[in-house]
């Protein structure tokens, strides 16, 4: 094994009941993302700013949840949420109730830049999201066709009593509750690991739910010592089982590796809670570890020149990358952002 | 069958050993001048008596811890409630959590204006809707329509809070940077006679936070979090570096991957943190079994148990524990 660790860009697009439908977009859309991110670190960009950009990426892509194409709250707004940890320097930076900017996850880094603070929420978030002159949409400007249908599909079935028969921790049992938080955690060639989390949350929120994704230890963790991790899924479920610290403790305290504590927590959170989820992690000598517990869950990373991808329980596909397709992507990604 | 037997030989067991119900309270760390032991002592004292009445007589951990915090909350010795301190704009804007260890459930609030108690409105949210945490606007309208009394603003502000945030302007305007604070929020921990646990956290954050500024008390793990399986925690100090070091969880986690006791797991846990991120903190807990554990790495924390009728254990200072004997301090006040 070499000195120098090999980088990885590993990015998830949310876990839960995806139909068969978003299947093919959801991987191009993973794919796209880590090879952007792992183009930005062969060419010794930070962990960091290979995390933000693969997470920039999946903002715009209106098949994820997150940015552009987040899911709507009972009144049809978006609010979305994101967060980011620093494994190197430990700085962190969490928003919740961010309205009208295509990318959440830059305002998270500005936290972590800008203010004494880890965590700010709503009207400060925004205010301060103001301050730092980030380009301001319209109102309703993320919001996309298919959101909206979400939302309706999710109304009809209130009216119709479909949850009745339901536990409360159940409510992402719900394929209209689509929960698909994207997240992406890197290593670049200096060993440094990032975590970036970043979600429109679930549909038929109420206006001012805060989910898992901003927690640390609950959405995003991240420690050079250990490794870094995002979740996805449930969000009442995750934050409850603290679930992306539970696979950095496993890892710590029992020497489990990525994968084990990976696949470990998810399951048992899912055996304890009900509810649903997934992971992934990268571990401090550059292991990878993937899972999650609901149906589907989009992941990729590209190691060297190959794409490993999948989204069912046990895909584990693997793909040469072609350059060239590469640099015309990235070339977009630069632009849009 | 047999599992039946051994449910109702269990049960049995409970009920006849199972007296030693527990609460154990926290009212902040930080450096806290030794002007202000008294006014400490008096709160966490009083605030672990009346969980205690609650546990003796039949009632849940959850209403105790509940009841508990309450009553630091309405005392302006602490940050919470009446008594938090202000926001650089000078308002009050609080964060609470609780969490049931029996039903995993939990309820968490941030950015809470102009209410007495943050910590019935952050168990609203767990008891009421389908959600764990709720930002301002959520938890100000969960207020309205749980009929909670609105104070006119500025009600919660007290003179020393005010205080406080002049010193810290003037402290930033000399770019002495950021001032340690006194702490001061409020949790505490409990374990009833059904072996229940569960643990409340309240707190009005840090002097000139900025507005929308969300600490570790709401965040699960962080601040909070109870389990039967385990234990119930309830931590205070220098939010951000407790929110990276996910500080109870840790604790939780030591003692159940590294098992050692949850005392021995907070003392570290909190000596680990200070280490790594140059800024304090302490937690109060029960294990679940109902055992103690007190950690801090700041200067001083005010903490208070009771686990027996005639007297509370309190303390402030490293290594040194005092005894408050109820029938003694009801004929003299022990605390002038």
């Amino acid at each position: 094994m070499s000195k120098e660790p090999i980088p990885i860009c590993l990015v998830h697009g949310g876990a839960g009941d995806i139909p068969a439908s978003r299947v093919q977009a959801k991987l191009n859309g993973v794919k796209q993302a880590a090879q952007i991110g792992y183009h930005h670190l062969i060419n010794n960009g930070s962990a960091l700013e290979a995390v933000e950009l693969a997470v920039i990426h999946m903002e715009l892509d209106p098949v994820f949840n997150a940015g552009y194409g987040s899911v709507l709250t009972t009144e049809g707004t978006v609010e979305m949420e994101a967060s980011v940890m620093d494994g190197k320097t430990l700085k962190v930076g969490c928003v919740t109730g961010v309205v009208d900017i295509m990318h959440p996850i830059s305002a998270a880094i500005r936290v972590m830049e800008k203010t004494p603070h880890n965590f700010l929420g709503f009207h400060g978030a925004n205010r301060f999201i103001k301050q730092q002159e980030f380009e301001l949409l319209k109102p309703g400007a993320l919001i996309t066709d298919q959101a909206k249908e979400a939302l309706e599909h999710w109304k009809e079935q209130q009216k119709n009593g479909g949850f009745k028969g339901f536990a409360k921790t159940e409510i992402g049992h719900n394929q209209h509750e689509r929960g698909e938080t994207i997240g992406a955690v890197a290593i670049d060639i200096l060993g440094n690991i990032a975590v970036a989390t970043s979600t429109g949350g679930i549909t038929g929120k109420l206006p001012g739910r805060i989910g898992d994704t901003p927690l640390l230890g609950c959405g995003t963790y991240c420690d050079n010592r250990f490794g870094g991790v995002s979740t996805t899924g449930h969000g009442e479920t995750i934050m409850k089982s603290c679930l992306a610290h539970d696979i950095i403790k496993r890892i710590d305290y029992l020497g489990e590796d990525a994968q084990t504590a990976t696949e470990t927590a998810c399951n048992n959170m899912t055996e304890r809670f009900f509810g649903k989820g997934g992971a992934i992690t990268i571990d401090k000598d550059g292991n990878v570890g993937i899972s999650f517990t609901s149906k589907r869950m989009a992941w990729a990373y590209q190691k060297l020149n190959t794409m490993h991808y999948g989204i069912e329980k046990d895909d584990h596909f693997e793909q040469i990358v072609d350059q060239n397709e590469v640099d015309s992507l990235v070339n977009v990604a630069g632009k849009s952002s | 069958m047999r599992f039946l037997t051994l449910i109702s030989l269990l049960t049995l067991f409970s009920y006849s050993f199972g007296g030693n119900v527990t609460i154990i309270c926290h009212g902040g760390a930080g450096s806290v001048a030794p002007s202000r032991f008294i006014g400490k002592y008096r709160g966490t004292v009083l605030a672990v008596q009346i969980g205690y009445n609650i546990l003796k007589t039949n009632g849940t951990s959850l209403d105790a811890v509940e009841a508990a915090v309450r009553s630091m909350e309405v005392d302006e010795e602490f940050n919470a409630g009446y008594g938090s301190v202000l926001t650089s704009e000078g308002k009050v804007e609080m964060d609470a959590c609780i969490m049931d260890g029996e039903t995993m459930k939990v309820g968490a609030v941030t950015g809470v204006q102009n209410i007495f108690h943050t910590i019935t409105l952050a168990r609203k949210v767990m008891e009421k809707t389908r959600y764990n945490f709720l930002s301002p606007e959520g938890a100000m309208k969960l207020a309205k329509d749980e009929g909670f009394q609105f104070l006119p603003e500025g009600t919660l502000v007290t003179e020393r809070a005010k205080l406080s945030l002049e010193n810290w302007k003037r402290n930033q305007n000399q770019s002495l940077g950021e001032q340690v604070g006194e702490g001061g929020t409020v949790g505490c921990a409990a374990y009833d006679i059904n072996g229940n646990l569960a643990a409340a956290t309240s707190t009005g954050g840090l002097t000139g936070k900025m507005s929308g500024r969300i600490g570790d008390t709401p965040i699960v793990g962080g601040g909070t979090y109870a389990d039967n399986k385990l234990g119930a925690l309830s931590a205070t100090g220098t939010g951000e570096v407790i929110m990276k070091s996910v500080l109870v969880y840790d604790i939780l986690k030591r003692y159940e991957y590294k098992q050692i006791s949850l005392q021995q797991a907070a003392q570290e846990a909190c000596d680990d943190m200070t280490e790594r991120y140059d800024d304090d903190g302490g937690v109060i807990g029960l294990d679940k079994d109902g055992n103690v554990a007190i950690g801090f790495s700041s200067p001083q924390m005010s903490w208070a148990y009771q686990n027996e009728p005639e007297n509370v254990h309190y303390g402030i200072e490293h290594e040194i524990s005092h005894i408050y004997n109820i029938a003694e301090c009801k004929s003299k006040n022990c605390f002038q």
